[in-house]
């Protein structure tokens, strides 16, 4: 996804005013001549700068259309394995306290292997077997409290 | 795709019949978390992995230290107390509990918990430059009385932090307007009594287990703690009593404790268990070596001991003027 | 005791079996937790206290000397094979090091990390038993206003490190000091943006933020990718030592400059490898006869700061050792259990355990000297993985990221942060905004803030001060002079190339 400079240098200079506005709420704190909205501040001001900058050079540079769009969006296929990724993390994020992390590790390989194109006889073994590998290292290792979820009876 | 629901279906049946056998059996019948809200190589990490170990042996299930740093201690502190109430998840919490409410940080208090058991609390010291002009602490205070706003910096933690109160509250109890000391924050003890030495500030009311090297090498001196007795670690450092007549007295604390509403028998399951673990040679000789305070309290005088604290912290926090 | 008894007394304490055996276990455990994207070196030796409370002084602090200075080197690992730096030390070059992989150089590389690093630990311990007293005192003075302005030369390696565009190097920086502003940890104490949630009061965490902008976006590329790439080879490299020993002739300027840099950002505590490592790396940029060709997978960088990492570790022990202040997190861990064994850091270590510090030394030289094969036959290994298929590498390092973003803080909010922080960074490498000074933003923007404002409230208000003590007012005419040259050699090159009329 390509962005024109004056446009990304538009949303830019925008997080930067919000900074500001937000930050010049902020109270001052007893006994410091330097309040907590100095530092966002002053990074906000030249973020500001910058981005003015940029909107500049890139109204002055070449012409190319405000947002273009990776060729793999056109293709089904590859945005689907974009939506994928994402939708494991957010799978993860959600879903691993309560199915624990073995069957949330073994159902997100399985379906990252199956789409990206994993000989189906592979898919199942290798997505378990590492599962069990991750596992072990860093729950046994390094002592990471990986959740057991719907396998608490299972822990070892 | 058929292939992984019945795998699901199986592997969440099984599941559910092994959880069901696995409720019965005696406490604990898995691994135990105790969540730091410090970061790993503080004194509250070291304490926690000390306990953890010997617990571990206790109990004969690991129990593994989690470090839930951020926020001045707040995020771990929810962490703790936010953990379902069946004894898998206890913390070590500490002083910072009875002071982040009053700020409006949270709405967590000591009340929040089930206490286990209080297990180290080390006192305030006042610490100098070895080579400040002051012989002992009436003097220092006499100058910084003198002194009027600002003239006098002290450093040692975060602004509003345990030792930043402690001096605070010194000031007050002495009738000096504690804005004769302007803090300066600091990410922990060592860079404040570095600052010490290379002259940035005057003052670093931090405990004498921090300050111990400092104090060996012969670079600060102490001058007075801010409890009853003298320490072990310093004998010869006087009290404040002693000093200047003050009952001013201010420590930082850590103790163990699990959500609210625990079961009363895996709470006294825990008690027990810790205070084998306090009494043991190990815990004991660990503490003498880092030259930690040793108090105990168990369940009762634990939660009596924090709603004190608590109030205390209140009074000098809206003094300050740092509580809301 | 003299010096010759001393050695022996300390030369019997370490080549012992049991303590020999003691570091090579906590070498292959250094090498492993610092090869896994997400986890630290500083995680690897928490991990290792517990076990050292039943150890002899001198195995129980070899323990954890070994394998830090394992984990470290081991981050570059992932680093150059898969474009996922394991440590913030080896982020400054990750980029460097994944092309050389791809240009079929993954060995060259990593054989030029492993063995500069092992050359600059050395060369920090040499300057640790030198000079470690004298060196601590001088470590002392530093104050936030000599901080301050350390803390603006390293940033000012962004610029320098910078890819195409130096603005949008210096955005990516802005916005990396942004998020390192998110939180309660700052000088105020008081909560920004976090929108009430108790997670964002804790900041936002360096390492599942550093695995997602360089992970989670290669990933993203990689899975949209429509015409695949042809599969990566390895060279393999014959002899290691002869092709290090042509580098060695060839930089030797730049090895001892990285070493030398290392070790003196190491003994300001606070400071630490990260940061030594960005530094030598953008002044190996800068003086470089290639410079032009850094960031296309040239070697030369890597030497350098492969050098500065590793030599920061000694240096990090200086002020330790003497004063009992850590210079970073993990030898604050460090201080814990030389306290624990009786060896209580301060001048009287040297006077009453001298035979114990004699062994520590010995430590580190062996630490080093026994990296070169171990991390040699690790790299071995770990080439391998570049043999496995993209579609089955990629999903368990998907895998791998989502669990070391957990085990950072053991909750689900750093995988949000990987999550996140790997879609911004695909958006911004679209567009051609380097990631890695967003990553330097969050390691040192804390430092600055703090920096800055205890300054200001020592010198109750007046600017001045940054200029007054003559440390300080050094560094902040270095800095200056540095920020500025480019701008001004930049405006005389306009001015002569105007056309005259």
């Amino acid at each position: 996804m390509r962005i024109h400079d004056a446009l990304s240098g538009l949303l830019l200079a925008l997080l930067a005013v919000a900074i500001l506005v937000t930050v010049s709420q902020y109270p001052p704190i007893p006994g410091q001549n330097v309040g907590p909205s100095a530092f966002p501040g002053v990074v906000a001001i030249l973020l500001l700068g910058c981005s003015l900058l940029l909107i500049w050079r890139g109204i002055r540079g070449e012409r190319m259309p405000l947002v273009v769009m990776g060729a793999w969006t056109r293709s089904t296929r590859h945005a689907i394995n974009f939506l994928l990724v994402i939708a494991s993390l957010l799978f993860y994020i959600f879903c691993s306290e309560f199915f624990g992390f073995i069957i949330t590790g073994t159902l997100i390989l399985a379906i990252l292997f199956y789409v990206l194109g994993v000989r189906p006889v592979l898919i199942l073994p290798v997505a378990i077997v590492s599962t069990l590998v991750i596992h072990l290292i860093f729950y046994k290792f390094l002592r990471v409290p990986l959740p057991w979820g719907l396998l608490q009876g299972l822990h070892w | 795709m058929r292939g992984f629901k019945a795998l699901v279906t199986s592997l969440v049946a099984g599941a559910a019949l092994l959880t069901a056998a696995g409720a019965q059996a005696a406490f604990p019948d898995r691994p135990i978390t105790m969540i730091v809200p410090w970061g790993a190589g503080g004194g509250t990490d070291a304490t926690a992995r000390i306990i953890a170990s010997l617990m571990e042996k206790e109990l004969k299930q690991p129990v593994n230290v989690v470090n839930r740093t951020g926020g001045s201690g707040v995020v771990g502190h929810s962490a703790i107390a936010q953990a379902p109430a069946d004894g898998y998840t206890i913390g070590m919490i500490t002083v910072e509990i009875a002071m982040m409410h009053w700020q409006g940080l949270t709405e967590l208090n000591p009340t929040s918990y089930t206490p286990i058991a209080l297990v180290n609390a080390d006192p305030a010291g006042v610490q100098v430059a070895a080579d400040a002009p002051y012989k002992n602490v009436k003097e220092l205070l006499a100058a910084v009385k003198a002194g009027g706003p600002g003239k006098f910096k002290a450093s040692g933690t975060g602004q509003g932090g345990i030792w930043h109160l402690a001096i605070a509250g010194l000031l007050k109890d002495q009738g000096i307007d504690p804005a004769n000391v302007a803090w300066v924050p600091s990410n922990g003890a060592a860079p404040g009594l570095q600052d010490m030495i290379a002259g940035g500030v005057q003052i670093a009311p931090v405990s004498l287990p921090e300050a111990r090297a400092l104090i060996e090498a012969g670079k600060v001196k102490s001058l007075a703690v801010m409890d009853a007795k003298p320490s072990a670690l310093f004998p010869k450092v006087p009290t404040l009593k002693s000093e200047t007549g003050s009952d001013w007295t201010m420590a930082a604390w850590r103790g163990i404790a699990a959500p609210k509403g625990l079961p009363k028998d895996v709470a006294d399951k825990l008690t027990a268990v810790v205070k084998k673990v306090y009494d043991s040679k190990e815990y004991q000789d660990f503490m003498a070596q880092r030259g930690f305070g040793i108090v105990w309290a168990g369940p009762a005088d634990y939660a009596k001991f924090m709603a004190k604290s608590d109030s205390d912290m209140g009074t000098v926090m809206k003094a300050v003027g740092i509580a809301k | 005791m003299d010096l010759l008894t001393l050695t022996a007394a300390a030369t019997k304490l370490v080549f012992d079996p049991y303590v020999l055996l003691v570091m090579v276990g906590s070498a292959a455990f250094g090498l492993f937790v610092g090869a896994i994207p997400g986890l630290t070196a500083t995680m690897a030796t928490a991990l290792l206290v517990p076990i050292t409370f039943f150890m002899p002084p001198v195995p129980a602090v070899a323990a954890i000397v070994t394998a830090t200075a394992m984990a470290i080197f081991s981050g570059d690992i992932p680093g150059a094979l898969l474009r996922i730096p394991g440590t913030p030390a080896s982020a400054a070059y990750t980029d460097e090091a994944y092309q050389m992989t791809l240009k079929g150089q993954s060995e060259l590389a990593l054989g030029a990390g492993l063995v500069f690093s092992a050359i600059g630990g050395l060369f920090g311990t040499a300057v640790l038993i030198a000079a470690a007293p004298a060196l601590a005192e001088i470590a002392l003075k530093f104050s936030s206003f000599e901080y301050f302005w350390l803390v603006i030369l390293g940033l000012s390696a962004a610029v320098f490190i910078g890819s195409n565009s130096v603005l949008k190097a210096v955005i990516s920086l802005l916005i990396g000091l942004l998020v390192a502003s998110v939180g309660l940890d700052n000088p105020g104490g008081y909560p920004r943006f976090t929108f009430g949630n108790t997670e964002l009061m804790g900041g936002i965490s360096m390492i599942p933020m550093m695995v997602g902008m360089f992970a989670i976006s290669e990933i993203l590329r990689f899975v949209v990718n429509i015409d695949p790439p042809a599969r990566v080879l390895v060279q393999r490299l014959g002899n290691v030592f002869a092709g290090m020993w042509a580098l060695t002739k060839k930089y030797p300027v730049q090895i001892l400059r990285g070493s030398v840099l290392g070790t003196a950002v190491g003994i300001m505590p606070g400071a630490g490898a990260d940061m030594a490592s960005w530094m030598s790396y953008a002044l190996s940029k800068k003086f470089s006869k290639e410079s032009e060709k850094f960031g296309t997978g040239h070697v030369e960088g890597i030497v350098e700061s492969g050098a500065a990492n590793n030599s920061a570790l000694g240096g990090a022990w200086i002020p330790a050792m003497v004063f009992g202040i850590p210079g970073d997190s993990i030898t604050a861990i460090a201080i814990g259990v030389l306290y624990l064994k009786g060896l209580n850091p301060g001048p009287t270590l040297f006077l009453n355990h001298p035979e114990n510090v004699y062994a520590i030394f010995l430590v580190f030289i062996v630490a080093n000297i026994i990296m070169i094969p171990l991390g040699w036959m690790t790299i071995r290994l770990a080439t391998n993985i570049l043999r496995v298929p993209g579609n089955i590498l990629m999903p368990i390092i998907l895998l791998f990221c989502a669990v070391g973003a957990f085990a950072i803080n053991n909750t689900v909010f750093g995988v949000t942060i990987t999550l996140i922080f790997g879609l911004l960074a695909y958006v911004m490498e679209e567009n051609g905004f380097p990631v890695a000074p967003a990553i330097l933003g969050v390691v040192l923007g804390t430092m600055l803030e703090e920096n800055f404002v205890t300054s200001m409230i020592k010198a109750d208000g007046n600017p001045l001060v940054f200029f007054e003590r003559p440390i300080a007012a050094g560094l902040g005419a270095l800095t200056c002079v540095i920020l500025f040259w480019p701008l001004a050699s930049w405006l005389v090159r306009r001015l002569r190339t105007r056309p005259a009329y």
